[in-house]
């Protein structure tokens, strides 16, 4: 029996996310989660990859837990800080290959919604951040992973914004709206991992967590779930020495993996 | 005569677009920037002076760094207490302008982001969209409007962006259009995004001479092209320096000084926001202004009365932050982050605010 505990939901996406990251990649790093798996990713299989903020910094050297992505962290001893139009430039121009972004509610097609929630722009039920750099990663990144917790909520037939374009309304349809890049190619939540089914662009199963049935995550979802063919594959779990950099190194604090969250 | 977008205008029911015409009018935005007194001569003035003088009822006025990185809220706090009416607040992010809707000091919104990341949602600006004390006049992503202010400083009317095409955002911008793009034979569509000219801008940085020339170090996010787009611009500066030192320490003046109409002499003046190389942010306040103070108007205008009417300038705001102690914290929190200071054995951790926790010092 192993002494550590295993991984908790949002450890579990830290991880899966970080799984993304390819070594030497460039990769543009929202707050939260996101960092945390950037952070992991560069101190287990990715050493070399070099983040980039929405803020200006770049490349920084490794100090603690960024508190925004304004924070000197995301610029520490940066060799060049980028003004805001030029930061998301690079991603335009081709400099930026994964990107990672939430959202209060994704659906079918990836689009994502960070604006409000209801049917009445000006007097929503929540008004919430708005888009930040969501829309200008979205539009302009060749890869994108979308991350969040899975919930009917969520996960809707239709989001009642689309901050962010996905795959619009499937097909080549984000190609012809004149978006860049291959859109989202992977969600990431608390139950699995979701790819989009190549010709229609639809979210399908790409594996479980472990103890997640497919029935379980279609309950925790708005629209029908693709299936993939064959058996559904147990998400990959993080190993003890990987969880132990994760709790230790990069996140001592809990600030972003505890669960509950804090 | 601006060629506005009908489906936004629409949707965001704006039917007199009067109130929208200043931010895209080049015209009168050069017109002002030729008949500013252009002599080279000193501009010093106090905060007070400044703010009665350069912001107007009605101005539009930026949120500039980068919402809570040298960022001006001592500026804008004395904006409160002169008690400006019905501004338009545009900014890439927008978060500033929450908390001044309530007093009446803003009245409308060109939104790209509201907010403090995970810290916590603002609670207050959504309280107030919904009972009609803000007025959403155009919604943006950062980028988008980086690249309208860019444009500006470029002297280009407007610029042709692959952000928001397919969006929702496009149907609530009545200045941005999507266009096939005319360089093209197939279909390419992009979108068009007009060179924005705020009213006024408030820029706080690290050192200014007399005369305006100013420089900062850290990021510089928006500020250099706001500053050459907006119609008004003051520096506030954490110190006045000799006109001789911006020649021989050019690295990061990048404000020259002819678009500048006033110098305030300012320590402080990005408190509670962190200031690059001088002080890192108070984490408590930002904790205690989204989980106390956005909860409740009552709240909000319990922490606005403590934090604001009842300070009269940076140094009463300092000295409720923790005085001394708070600023050899801060500055050694800031120092260390940036690897100026040794880390190793450095403890980043604190106390986040909980309601009733009172320590005395706001870390």
């Amino acid at each position: 029996m192993s002494a550590i505990k295993p991984a908790n939901p949002l450890e579990m996406v830290a991880y899966v996310l970080s799984r993304q990251i390819q070594d030497h990649m460039i990769v543009y790093v929202g707050t939260g989660l996101p960092m945390v798996a950037a952070i992991l990713a560069r101190k287990t299989h990715a050493p070399n990859i070099t983040l980039v903020y929405e803020s200006g910094g770049q490349d920084p050297i490794p100090g603690d837990m960024p508190w925004s992505v304004g924070d000197p962290f995301t610029w520490r001893k940066s060799p060049i800080i980028q003004e805001m139009a030029y930061s998301f430039a690079q991603s335009y121009n081709g400099y930026v290959d994964i990107a990672f972004l939430g959202f209060a509610q994704i659906d079918m097609y990836g689009n994502i919604n960070t604006h409000m929630i209801g049917d009445d722009f000006l007097k929503p039920k929540a008004r919430l951040t708005g888009s930040g750099g969501n829309n200008d990663l979205s539009s302009l990144t060749e890869r994108m992973i979308l991350v969040g917790l899975q919930s009917p909520e969520k996960f809707v037939k239709k989001v009642d914004f689309i901050t962010s374009v996905g795959h619009l309304k499937g097909g080549n349809s984000r190609q012809e709206a004149g978006l860049l890049g291959q859109g989202p190619v992977a969600v990431v939540t608390n139950a699995g991992v979701y790819d989009f089914e190549p010709a229609g662009k639809r979210m399908r199963v790409k594996s479980l967590h472990a103890g997640v049935s497919f029935e379980l995550a279609q309950l925790a979802t708005g629209f029908e779930l693709l299936k993939p063919e064959g058996d559904i594959p147990v998400t990959e779990a993080p190993s003890v020495e990987v969880l132990e950099i994760l709790r230790n190194e990069v996140d001592p604090r809990g600030v972003f993996i505890s669960f509950p969250p804090k | 005569m601006y060629n506005y977008n009908r489906e936004a205008l629409a949707n965001l029911r704006i039917d007199d677009t009067s109130v929208l015409d200043r931010l895209v009018d080049f015209a009168s935005a050069r017109k002002a920037h030729l008949e500013k007194d252009h002599s080279k001569r000193d501009k010093r003035m106090t905060l007070t002076e400044a703010i009665k003088q350069f912001v107007q009822d009605g101005d539009i006025c930026t949120d500039a760094g980068f919402a809570y990185v040298r960022t001006p809220h001592q500026a804008y706090f004395e904006i409160i207490r002169q008690g400006r009416k019905n501004l338009q607040f545009i900014g890439s992010p927008n978060t500033n302008h929450s908390y001044m809707i309530n007093f009446g000091v803003c009245r409308y919104s060109h939104n790209s982001y509201v907010g403090a990341e995970m810290r916590g949602t603002d609670r207050n600006y959504s309280r107030n969209l919904k009972e009609g004390k803000v007025t959403i006049l155009s919604e943006w992503s950062h980028g988008s409007m980086a690249q309208g202010f860019k444009a500006a400083q470029l002297g280009f009317p407007s610029v042709f962006s692959k952000q928001l095409l397919g969006s929702d955002i496009v149907r609530y911008n009545p200045y941005v259009q999507v266009m096939q793009n005319p360089g093209r034979k197939d279909n390419d569509p992009v979108v068009f995004i007009p060179a924005l000219y705020p009213d006024v801008t408030i820029i706080h940085v690290h050192a200014a001479d007399r005369f305006g020339n100013a420089r900062v170090y850290g990021p510089t996010v928006n500020d250099a092209a706001l500053a050459a787009a907006a119609r008004k611009v003051i520096i506030t500066a954490e110190e006045i320096v000799p006109e001789i030192d911006m020649r021989y320490n050019n690295k990061g003046v990048i404000i020259p000084f002819m678009y500048v109409d006033a110098v305030v002499e300012m320590p402080f003046g990005a408190v509670p926001g962190n200031m690059p190389g001088l002080y890192y942010w108070s984490r408590q306040w930002w904790e205690k202004f989204l989980r106390f103070a956005t909860l409740s108007d009552e709240n909000l205008n319990e922490f606005m009365q403590y934090w604001v009417f009842d300070c009269k300038d940076q140094f009463d705001f300092v000295d409720k932050l923790g005085g001394s102690k708070w600023i050899a914290s801060a500055r050694r929190l800031t120092r260390t982050a940036e690897y100026d200071n040794e880390d190793i054995g450095f403890d980043y951790s604190y106390d986040e605010y909980r309601p009733g926790h009172n320590s005395g010092i706001y870390y």
